[in-house]
């Protein structure tokens, strides 16, 4: 079975259930709301269906199959305790709306990662709510946008971001209803505080950047950018997303920060489910505590009264902040993904930086075996360095130019030839301001003998000629897949009519 | 932390390869004025063993829906979720991928999505879905940003949707911060004392961008008078209908009366609650929405070799595309959530889900039927049709009765002053398909006995 739907099965086979415990004659629904036509799903046996989708599987690549060093996206190993953890009845089948006597256990751990992620990143207050990183840059503007209402500055309504800023950046301050001033990087890619000074004003609400910028960079001048921001009044975001390259060896309180998100899901190692579900909680100062989105667990001495406390010491309860932007989620967030990152951590404990210094050292050795291999095969001029840094923290960048306009190889073309030697391919043309641009993001938790197999094949398929990379990939489940097509020829759903 | 790190040991090896000695040339380039120095204030690390052992601990001292008779929904529904799905999602080609950015390497995740979009598009009645968005609230959010997007140049009423004022506070809370950015004022429309919409008063909303209502309604009731609205508020406006999309095994789609955007919280379908997260929104409209559409959609389309092939389309709505430019901020979603819902729609098939629908409604209206003889209780919705959930207004606070009832070992709904602070004695029993004929004897007993008590204590 190629397709879901190409199966048909008789009506009235399939899933079978226990018999509903009214007679269906006597559930009553309004004449105008019973539905006329089913919906027209597949009928499938069990093994039909574990088939179909254990067939799917095989057509999938996940770090479990193989080196996944998509830059940007940390794609480091999901132990697989996290998920025995997030199956226990205790988050499994607990509702948010019964009573904190019934979610001590819980609420201890949300208590646990609000302090953690505090700790980690300089910052006073956590909210664990929002569900990705996204979400937690737009909570963060959001507050940003209260708190300066707060303060009568409601005209502060521009945000600035650097040009190789992640999408997100702007899309989530635009949602929240502000402006963007993009300004332009300089050459190396580095923050440009020339640039930055000159539209910062009355108007401006905040700055929104990575550091390591997305090149793998280390901004230096970070804290002037902060200076430069706060004097002018404004607010300074860190974007989380690169906070595998510095956990326990600076941090965005340090930098200036005034709020930061975290992408549990990258550097927590919460498993990314080919597109989701992750989680981005945000920390603030504690000028911006009152305006995060509620509530926030806090916890106070036990008393006699309190039954089922979970230790001896403390009691959690809900807390609301007294300005709270309201909610950005319904509920409280992914509590699946704070569990899995909450066992991450606590493997690590005191120790997490060695996490962070794994996976700069792997970054830096790999970009290093990169180019030695390309000198030992003699084609150390078909790439280049998106960025000329002695060092990079814990992702890089290469520009496959030099090969565009000698073969008219591209980035895309290469990333596909590596699909052929199973590996997942970098990042491509991200960050904008590199020319046909791959970004590559090894994690700590790959070997150095995986680090080095990559390398190798890496040039080996920069010596490839330029049909066979126009060709690939050959080997993987289908041949190159044609997106223009899939725009221009609009099918979003199965045809049932075919 | 060894197990974790397969380079331990080796640093000196990789570092010598760099001409360098040591791990803090690594991090030289961070100006000492920003260096974080010293350890970090957190535990000491412990063994897979020991972590496990303390969330056991914790979380087992939490008290889960499935240790008790429980009759809490309030949009989270318990809900059989067969075996394998939490068998076959767990499988790392599934879990462990990114979004399939290399389609090449991506098929079965990406088919797997082609695939629900399909589902959700025939459960709904509507062209076309995407792949999820966070919950239902921000599905709501965002399906409401959308219609202004279409509908605000045209609308007679600028900036302006309406909503039902039955939407609990923290869905509100949501749609206001997804939508206060674009200048969106939000008002709302009255229900009548029966709980269905008052379709005289939502003749104000024609001419506006939207219209956000629910079926089956917050208060669980199932409002024919919903298949009249999108000819009341007309084609220029848009009809938003919020689902709990396992009704509609029974319940028409709200496609088939007129609806433009579909949104609906998917965890009913194959996801346990998990505290709220993560869950799945549901996403579905026209094929008039499909530009202004939220989020990430697969397309079928062709290899080199003219061989089916499936990868992501239409991004240039997206953020990586457009920037502050796109359709909405949303990148990382609940994919993996929503395809554990496609595997629990698989199975079904469509017997499966009327049979699924019609033991909800079933269970849910004998427990109407057996509360509606407690002569100390009162039924304010007495005649309306319930798919999941009715209120039962109660002689006392329900906060009062709640505990009463947990210390009897049951959970017994939503105290409804939760979300209208006026409504102390109103409480929202939810009874799925997993509630027993037994339970809910149980429940009506300890109902009767509270209720009985608290009148005579107040006579006395």
């Amino acid at each position: 079975m190629s397709n879901l739907f190409d199966s048909h099965g008789a009506p009235g086979s399939g899933w079978s259930q226990p018999a509903p415990i009214m007679a269906a004659d006597q559930v009553s629904l309004p004449a105008e709301l019973v539905r006329r036509k089913p919906a027209r799903w597949p009928r499938l046996s069990e093994s039909e269906v574990v088939r179909h989708y254990t067939w799917l599987s095989t057509r999938n690549f996940g770090i479990d199959t193989g080196f996944y060093p998509l830059g940007s996206c940390t794609m480091k190993h999901n132990p697989r305790v996290n998920e025995t953890i997030a199956d226990l009845p205790g988050i499994a089948d607990l509702h948010p709306l019964q009573p904190e006597r019934h979610q001590q256990g819980l609420m201890a751990i949300f208590h646990e990662m609000q302090g953690m992620l505090a700790i980690c990143s300089g910052m006073d207050e956590v909210a664990l709510q929002p569900v990705a990183g996204a979400q937690g840059e737009f909570t963060a503007i959001r507050c940003f946008q209260e708190y300066h209402r707060s303060l009568g500055q409601e005209g502060r309504d521009k945000v600035i971001v650097p040009d190789s800023a992640h999408g997100t950046n702007p899309a989530s301050a635009a949602l929240a209803g502000m402006g963007i001033i993009e300004i332009p990087s300089l050459a190396d890619g580095s923050l440009n505080l020339e640039a930055l000074r000159s539209v910062v004003g009355d108007d401006t609400a905040a700055m929104m950047i990575t550091n390591p910028n997305t090149l793998g960079i280390f901004e230096v001048e970070i804290a002037q950018a902060s200076e430069i921001v706060h004097s002018a009044g404004g607010q300074m975001y860190y974007d989380g997303a690169n906070f595998n390259a510095i956990l326990g060896k600076t941090n965005p309180g340090l930098m200036g920060f005034d709020a930061v998100h975290y992408n549990l899901h990258k550097t927590f190692s919460q498993p990314h489910g080919g597109g989701g579900p992750g989680s981005g909680p945000i920390g603030v100062r504690t000028h911006l505590a009152e305006f995060l989105p509620g509530p926030l667990v806090k916890r106070r001495p036990i008393r006699s009264t309190d039954t089922t406390a979970i230790d001896e010491q403390w009691w959690y309860t809900w807390y609301e902040p007294r300005q709270s932007i309201g909610k950005v989620q319904q509920w409280h967030g992914n509590a699946g993904a704070v569990v899995r990152s909450w066992a991450f951590y606590r493997r690590y404990g005191h120790t997490l930086e060695q996490m962070t210094e794994h996976a700069v050292l792997n970054a830096n050795y790999l970009r290093h075996r990169i180019h030695q291999c390309a000198r030992e095969q003699g084609v150390e001029g078909e790439f280049g360095d998106g960025s000329p840094a002695e060092i990079v923290k814990h992702e890089f960048t290469l520009s496959m130019l030099p090969m565009k306009e000698s073969k008219g190889v591209s980035a895309m073309d290469v990333a596909k030839g590596l699909l052929d030697h199973g590996f997942m391919a970098p990042t491509v043309y991200f960050p904008l301001v590199v020319p046909e641009c791959m970004m590559v993001e090894p994690t700590e938790t790959e070997s150095k003998e995986t680090l080095d197999d990559f390398a190798e094949v890496f040039v080996k398929v920069l010596q490839a000629d330029a049909e066979t990379l126009h060709a690939a990939p050959t080997t993987t489940p289908v041949g190159r897949v044609d997106e223009v097509y899939a725009a221009r020829n609009l099918c979003l759903r199965h045809p049932m009519d075919e | 932390m060894v197990d974790q790190l397969p380079n331990y040991g080796r640093e000196s090896e990789m570092l010598s390869v760099l001409g360098m000695d040591s791990i803090d040339e690594l991090f030289a380039d961070i100006p000492a004025a920003v260096r974080y120095d010293g350890q970090l204030p957190l535990p000491e690390p412990q063994s897979e063993e020991e972590v496990l052992r303390d969330a056991r601990r914790l979380l087992g001292a939490n008290v889960a829906l499935s240790e008790r008779v429980s009759f809490l929904g309030a949009g989270l529904y318990r809900n059989y979720v067969p075996a394998l799905v939490l068998q076959l999602i767990r499988r790392g080609e599934f879990l462990t991928a990114y979004t399939p950015y290399q389609p090449e390497v991506s098929q079965g995740m990406l088919q797997a999505m082609w695939e629900f979009q399909t589902l959700i598009s025939e459960l709904t009645g509507l062209a076309v879905a995407n792949v999820s968005v966070y919950d239902a609230s921000t599905a709501a959010a965002e399906a409401i940003a959308a219609a202004h997007r279409i509908h605000n140049r045209k609308a007679e009423q600028k900036d302006v949707v309406y909503i039902s004022e039955l939407t609990p506070p923290s869905r509100m809370s949501v749609i206001r911060n997804y939508t206060q950015g674009g200048g969106i004022e939000i008002r709302t429309l009255p229900h009548s004392s029966d709980g269905t919409l008052d379709l005289d008063a939502a003749e104000q909303a024609a001419g506006s961008c939207g219209v956000y209502v629910e079926q089956p309604n917050p208060l669980g009731l199932l409002d024919g008078g919903l298949v009249r609205l999108k000819e009341i508020i007309g084609e220029n406006t848009a009809l938003i209908v919020g689902v709990q999309p396992t009704s509609l095994g029974i319940v028409e789609c709200p496609g088939e009366y007129g609806a433009d955007i579909v949104v609906g919280e998917g965890q009913p379908f194959g996801s346990p609650i998990t505290f709220g997260g993560p869950i799945y929104g549901i996403f579905a409209c026209r094929d008039a929405y499909l530009r202004q559409m939220p989020g990430r959609i697969v397309g079928r389309t062709v290899d080199v070799n003219g061989e089916v092939a499936y990868c992501l389309t239409l991004s240039t709505r997206e953020q990586h595309i457009r920037r502050h430019r796109a359709t909405s901020n949303i990148c990382t979603n609940e994919t993996l959530i929503a395809l554990m819902g496609a595997m629990h729609m698989s199975l079904l098939g469509p017997e499966g889900l009327h049979t699924l629908a019609l033991r909800n409604m079933a269970a849910c209206q004998l427990a109407k039927a057996k509360l509606g003889t407690i002569t100390t209780l009162a039924l304010p919705h007495l005649s309306g049709h319930h798919y999941n959930e009715f209120v039962v207004e109660l002689p006392g606070p329900a906060s009062e009765c709640l505990d009463y009832l947990d210390s009897q070992g049951i959970i017994g709904g939503l105290d409804l002053s939760r979300w209208y602070p006026e409504r102390k004695n109103w409480l929202l029993v939810s009874v799925t398909d997993q509630n027993s004929k037994a339970e809910i004897n149980l429940l009506a007993a300890h109902l009767a006995a509270w209720s009985s008590a608290k009148i005579q204590g107040a006579s006395e």
